[in-house]
């Protein structure tokens, strides 16, 4: 027998805050039932990357000793960025196009910048876990010639930077999400994040690239450069780097522009 | 007992929707449709398949914005206030957008909360929707592993979960069998009766709409061709009574031929085998085309005569072309 819900029960003031928490906490369910996969995901590329130009070149002697240094935080930045994105744009990029399911949520009666928000926050969430993956593999293979150094006033600027990039990737997740389709994922590492990555500053200081001024200011339309570079300045691992205030401003302005169009994508697609 | 409809519930005014296609070309799927329903009314919205019934719900749901119009909710417009639109109606798309990757419990709670319920109440509610949609043996399994029958009920139940006061059924029941047709069609009708909820259904079985709706539209290419209770709707077809005929061909001579033979006051083809023909006086008519069917030597497959169903009102205004409202 169903039972007439109370008048209390529907006339209780809905709080968006509540529901916001409500969604992280469906998709995190959802995501935690598959953590293997997540792990399996998130790991495989930093590992590979750090086991091949962190570990096994340098021991060869076809990399300097000292490269890991320079790559640390460029594999930290690419493993948060690249986390935020894929773990914001698949789920959103499926669930619009393929499943359906968030058309529930859509449902709901809040604003439906909500339902980003709370995809967004997931995909951030996501972000932090793949950068903290990076630190037992980093000290696996590469501990012994990391020379790292970080105070107290670094970290707490170090957290700043990890929080503002794990921003700006969700946002990126966000305006790619809402553009490719479930049949392009496959399409998009390739043709999204491979160029990403390794026009990203990953294996080396953005300055290095004088020497191909082209390459050097074309890379500035990547957010991963703006993220590296700040990481190696707050890490002090080696090699000049951008100065901060130009880093962290290249991560604010690519966080409001991707979030503007991600959140303008959003709606469009929730109001088909 | 039902309480007496008095309110309006739902206003929807001249509300239009185009589509701008590939090659520039505007499509209207809804070409300024006005109506209104009232409180605990069950509605019915007929039309052929692609004829904007969907877009419509879509719209109706701030799933889709209108290119014009308006759509009021107890005198609140949607687009100023979709939030206050939204607390007020549960859906049932004719898609599964269940989460796959929760259980069926889990379904309705999370659906709950998302509309203010606590965990303990959501809980609480979604038990009892589970026992009465018969889904209580599989309330932790993934829905996943859910039939097309059993996926069906459940998004029913969850459509319900937050007591909606208009609940949106798009084909809610098509791919079910019969057994599960009325058990779903039981539970509508429970919550119209206790609840008073208010129902908007689209479906392709005539006789749901039939037997249970207060109002039925019929729809077609974007325009209410008709509005108002089967009666209503049985008076605009030129006879009470009609006959069914099927040839292994129809062609545009034997409809031109037919609609000349006396008493017929009108012709609809169905499709390329079937029409119907609505006649003055039925019988009369049954003998005579018989006799004018033997004189063509056309093959004759089958021949009825029955009273006008639903079916026979909906095909007769859409399948003519003149405006029937």
């Amino acid at each position: 027998m169903i039972k007439k819900i109370t008048k209390e029960v529907m006339e209780k003031k809905l709080n968006q805050l509540n529901v916001f928490k409500i969604m992280v906490r469906r998709d995190l369910l959802i995501q935690s039932r598959d953590w293997k996969e997540f792990v399996f995901r998130v790991g495989m590329l930093p590992f590979i990357l750090i086991l091949t130009y962190g570990f096994i070149l340098p021991q060869i002697g076809i990399l300097d000793i000292d490269f890991p240094n320079q790559m640390f935080p460029g594999v930290l930045g690419m493993s948060l960025l690249v986390t935020g994105i894929h773990g914001t744009a698949v789920p959103l990029a499926m669930d619009f196009n393929n499943t359906r399911e968030i058309e529930d949520r859509l449902q709901a009666p809040v604003n439906v910048k909500i339902v980003a928000w709370a995809k967004m926050f997931v995909g951030i969430i996501e972000s932090w876990i793949g950068a903290l993956i990076v630190l037992p593999i980093s000290l696996i293979f590469m501990g012994s010639h990391l020379n790292i150094s970080l105070d107290v006033a670094s970290g707490l600027f170090l957290f700043v930077v990890l929080l503002l990039s794990s921003i700006t990737s969700a946002t990126l997740g966000l305006l790619v999400g809402t553009i490719v389709k479930p049949t392009q994922i496959a399409a998009m590492f390739p043709g999204f994040l491979m160029p990403l990555i390794f026009t990203g500053a990953i294996f080396f200081n953005w300055s290095a690239l004088q020497t191909i001024p082209v390459i050097k200011y074309l890379t500035l339309i990547n957010p991963l450069v703006y993220i590296n570079e700040a990481l190696r300045f707050i890490l002090n691992s080696s090699g000049e780097t951008m100065p901060l205030i130009f880093s962290l401003s290249g991560i604010v302005i690519f966080t409001l522009i991707m979030g503007y169009y991600g959140m303008k994508r959003f709606i469009k697609m929730a109001n088909r | 007992m039902k309480e007496l409809k008095s309110e309006t519930i739902l206003e929807v005014k001249n509300l239009k929707k185009v589509y701008i296609k590939k090659n520039g070309d505007p499509h209207i799927a809804v070409n300024e449709i006005s109506f209104e329903l009232m409180k605990g009314e069950i509605f019915s919205f007929l039309g052929p398949n692609g004829a904007g019934k969907s877009t419509t719900i879509n719209m109706l749901t701030a799933q889709l914005t209108p290119t014009s119009g308006e759509i009021l909710f107890q005198g609140q417009s949607l687009k100023d206030n979709p939030i206050f639109a939204k607390s007020k109606v549960g859906v049932v798309a004719q898609h599964n957008n269940l989460d796959r990757g929760l259980t069926a419990r889990e379904n309705l709670i999370y659906h709950g909360q998302y509309f203010g319920m606590s965990q303990a109440e959501a809980a609480n509610r979604a038990d009892e929707l589970l026992e009465s949609f018969g889904l209580t043996d599989w309330k932790n399994d993934y829905v996943k592993s859910f039939s097309g029958g059993m996926a069906q009920r459940l998004k029913i139940a969850r459509a319900i979960m937050h007591q909606p006061e208009i609940l949106f059924l798009d084909e809610p029941t098509t791919g079910l069998d019969p057994a599960y047709r009325e058990v779903l069609w039981q539970q509508v009708l429970r919550l119209n009766k206790e609840f008073n909820t208010t129902v908007f259904l689209t479906t392709h079985y005539m006789e749901e709409p039939e037997r249970f709706s207060d109002k039925v539209a019929i729809y077609n290419k974007g325009v209410i061709k008709a509005i108002g209770t089967v009666q209503e709707l049985r008076e605009l077809v030129p006879s009470q009574t009609i006959i069914s005929i099927t040839l292994d061909y129809v062609t545009e001579e034997i409809v031109d031929e037919v609609k000349k033979l006396p008493n017929v006051i009108s012709l609809s083809v169905k499709d390329e085998k079937n029409c119907i023909i609505y006649a003055e006086n039925s019988k009369t008519v049954l003998n005579e085309l018989l006799i004018w069917i033997e004189n063509k030597h056309l093959s004759l497959e089958s021949i009825n005569l029955s009273a006008t169903t639903l079916d026979d009102i909906f095909i007769y205004l859409t399948t003519n072309d003149k405006k029937n409202n």
